[in-house]
């Protein structure tokens, strides 16, 4: 393709006239097209397998149902054939635990397309042993138990300071892993990643129709500018629907990314300022 | 004073970038950057409503100002008050009150600190399962220094910001239980520095848990405080202020140059404090065969370069070393821990502590992350803080024995 063959000569003079350091960038060619393996020790593959389970932990909406990365198998890496050096596609094989019991173990296979400027494509398929209809019932049960409460809840520092987390607050801090995990996956990057580190304040909002709303207030730890990342966070869960997040994060005094504005979203796309008092 | 932060990212052919940096909190500058050096454009803009809280409140915000629309949680000393929240109302900022009297719930969580610290009077009683506040760790290092003198010994290598005593403890000569201890004594002595920033520490338990720099004041800026692991003379900041609209500055990187930043580098290598004392006694010492520092989280164990991805001349020895501590670690309860260079393991950062040692001279320069790989992250149950001084110290044994039997 003659096109094709014009774009690399290009990529190569480009290449050569970047400078030792930013070389150093990508510890693989660049020729696009191309399956790199990665090592899958290496940060890039971390950060792309909990990129997946941000994307897949919010998109199954189950604060019963939350996985957490436990070891990259294996990684390949693609760079996209336009050359756009945003384009960059890893595909991982990764082992998981549950969240919240750590007993339950389980795998995926994934793929993470780093976009430029839209949150990165994930497609995942993930396995274990966990009862899907255990999973349903333990969710079923907590959105009831949410939905029939008359006085709002509130808590403060899940965990607290020194780690304890309260059995009565176990299910607010999986509602706020479910609601951040959209957050997260929205905000990640090929360099920059996130984790639940706190959530600082949630209160439950009463509704008059079906749903359980709560807000909260998320400290997200991001990395590697090691930023903790406020969010005010308003999720409205109801239990066969995808849940509702809109969320408003303090831009970091740091930013990797390309900042061209606020950092706010929702998947409507609207940033929702907060009122009223927590 | 404008700033520029350090970025990481390539730009296609003739593309302009433009970032935004903050000014203190009086001016949000956009910078322009062209790939080709050859065009800056800079240009500065304002915020609409910018508000401009008088000193004398003696306000500490928690979650810091950046953008009008969002909230922004302050601590307000009981003297203030009355006229910040006149100040609020007269300016239309609503407001609310998250926790009435911090006092009440710090006094309720040190109630637990006190009962456990009254067990703790003498060393045999102290409850090393549990998170300690800072006067508690100091107590138990004068109990160590008098109930095991003949090796250990309590030293004072300086002040912090705040002048709390920079305290370390000499482990030397002879042991006499354990062989293997009794070994390494006999050839080496170790220095152990339990609290590297007493002030930062402190400041984790009255007020702001996820601190994580010094409490130094910055000049020109309400923002307190410089990361002391950006702080060490290793590839420490830009190598020329004038490129301020350079993308690729070759040093500097992973290091914030925001005063208001959690990696804020500080203004100069080695202005803090707590990070000159250590150079100083280093220095003063001399003849220091190793260099580990231990922190949290994500279980990694790794040797420089954190300041550039090219590897140092001992890699090879570094990563056998690294490999066989991360082992030992691994054999008591399965924790996995990643060797590698910092660069390629966590991410590329200058000022680093174990860049300078090594790059001072310290052959064997090594820095832990611990526990754990981001499920509980900064906030570990107490629960685990003895399996992990457990595991971690079979690795550091691992190293220390190495080092005992490879001098240099």
């Amino acid at each position: 393709m003659p096109g094709l063959r014009a774009a690399l000569p290009a990529a190569l003079l480009l290449l050569s006239s970047f400078p030792p350091a930013a070389a150093e960038q990508y510890p693989w060619p660049q020729a696009p097209g191309v399956m790199h393996p990665l090592n899958p020790n290496s940060r890039e593959a971390a950060w792309a397998a909990r990129t997946v389970l941000h994307y897949t932990n919010y998109r199954t909406a189950s604060p019963s149902l939350l996985w957490v990365l436990h070891h990259v198998e294996k990684a390949t890496v693609k760079v996209g054939g336009a050359i756009t050096l945003g384009d960059i596609k890893y595909y991982l094989q990764f082992t998981i635990r549950d969240y919240i019991h750590e007993k339950h173990v389980g795998s995926c296979s994934a793929t993470v397309l780093y976009l430029k400027n839209s949150p990165p494509q994930v497609r995942a398929k993930c396995v274990h042993a966990r009862d899907k209809k255990q999973i349903q019932e333990a969710d079923y049960r907590l959105y009831k138990y949410l939905q029939s409460q008359k006085k709002p809840i509130t808590a403060n520092s899940i965990p607290d300071n020194h780690g304890n987390i309260d059995r009565d607050h176990l299910s607010l801090l999986a509602l706020a892993k479910v609601g951040s995990s959209d957050i997260m996956w929205k905000k990640s990057t090929e360099h920059v990643g996130y984790f639940l580190a706190q959530v600082k304040v949630v209160k439950q909002q009463i509704r008059t129709d079906d749903a359980v709303e709560f807000n909260f207030i998320v400290l997200l730890h991001k990395m590697p500018t090691q930023e903790m990342v406020a969010c005010n966070m308003n999720v409205v869960w109801t239990l066969n629907d995808p849940i509702r997040v809109k969320y408003t994060c303090a831009p970091d005094n740091h930013e990797l990314e390309d900042g061209s504005g606020q950092d706010s979203g929702s998947a409507a796309g609207t940033s929702h300022e907060t009122k009223g008092n927590f | 004073m404008i700033t520029i932060e350090d970025e990481n990212f390539l730009l296609r052919d003739g593309e302009q970038r433009c970032r935004r940096t903050y000014n203190t909190y009086s001016a949000l500058e956009e910078i322009c950057v062209s790939k080709a050096f050859r065009k800056t454009v800079c240009k500065a803009h304002c915020p609409p409503d910018q508000i401009h809280f008088p000193f004398s409140f003696q306000l500490d915000f928690w979650l810091n100002p950046s953008t009008p629309a969002l909230p922004v949680d302050v601590r307000i000393p009981a003297h203030s008050l009355q006229a910040v929240k006149i100040f609020l109302e007269s300016h239309g900022i609503e407001y609310s009150i998250l926790i009435e009297d911090l006092q009440v719930v710090l006094d309720r969580e040190k109630q637990d600190i006190v009962a456990s610290q009254q067990m703790e009077r003498s060393s045999s009683t102290f409850n090393y399962g549990t998170y300690h506040s800072l006067a508690s760790i100091y107590q138990e290092l004068d109990n160590l220094a008098s109930e095991y003198g003949n090796i250990v010994s309590k030293i004072q290598i300086g002040e912090s910001y705040e002048k709390r005593p920079l305290y370390a403890l000499k482990i030397a000569s002879d042991y006499g239980n354990d062989p293997s201890i009794t070994s390494l004594l006999n050839n080496l002595d170790i220095f152990l520095l339990p609290v590297a920033n007493p002030d930062g520490y402190e400041f984790t338990h009255t007020t702001n848990r996820m601190w994580r720099k010094t409490r130094s004041k910055n000049s020109g800026s309400l923002c307190i405080g410089v990361d002391p692991n950006r702080n060490w003379d290793a590839g420490f900041g830009g190598k020329n202020k004038i490129y301020l609209c350079s993308l690729f500055v070759p040093t500097g990187p992973g290091a914030s140059s925001n005063p208001c930043s959690d990696s804020y580098r500080g203004p100069r290598a080695n202005s803090e404090v707590e990070v000159q004392s250590v150079v100083n006694f280093i220095k003063d010492h001399g003849n220091i065969q190793a260099f580990l520092t231990l922190h949290s989280y994500s279980q990694l164990l790794m040797y420089p370069y954190g300041y550039k991805c090219t590897p140092p001349a001992d890699n090879a020895e570094l990563n056998t070393i690294g490999k066989a501590a991360a082992n030992s670690i691994r054999s008591l309860y399965g924790t996995t821990y990643t060797v590698g260079s910092i660069c390629s393991t966590i991410y590329q950062a200058s000022g680093g502590s174990i860049d300078w040692s090594y790059d001072y001279g310290i052959k064997y320069s090594f820095a832990f992350e611990l526990r754990d790989t981001g499920r509980y992250g900064f906030l570990l149950p107490a629960a685990q803080i003895i399996p992990t001084a457990e595991e971690t110290w079979l690795g550091l044994k691992t190293i220390m024995e190495y080092v005992r039997d490879n001098p240099y």
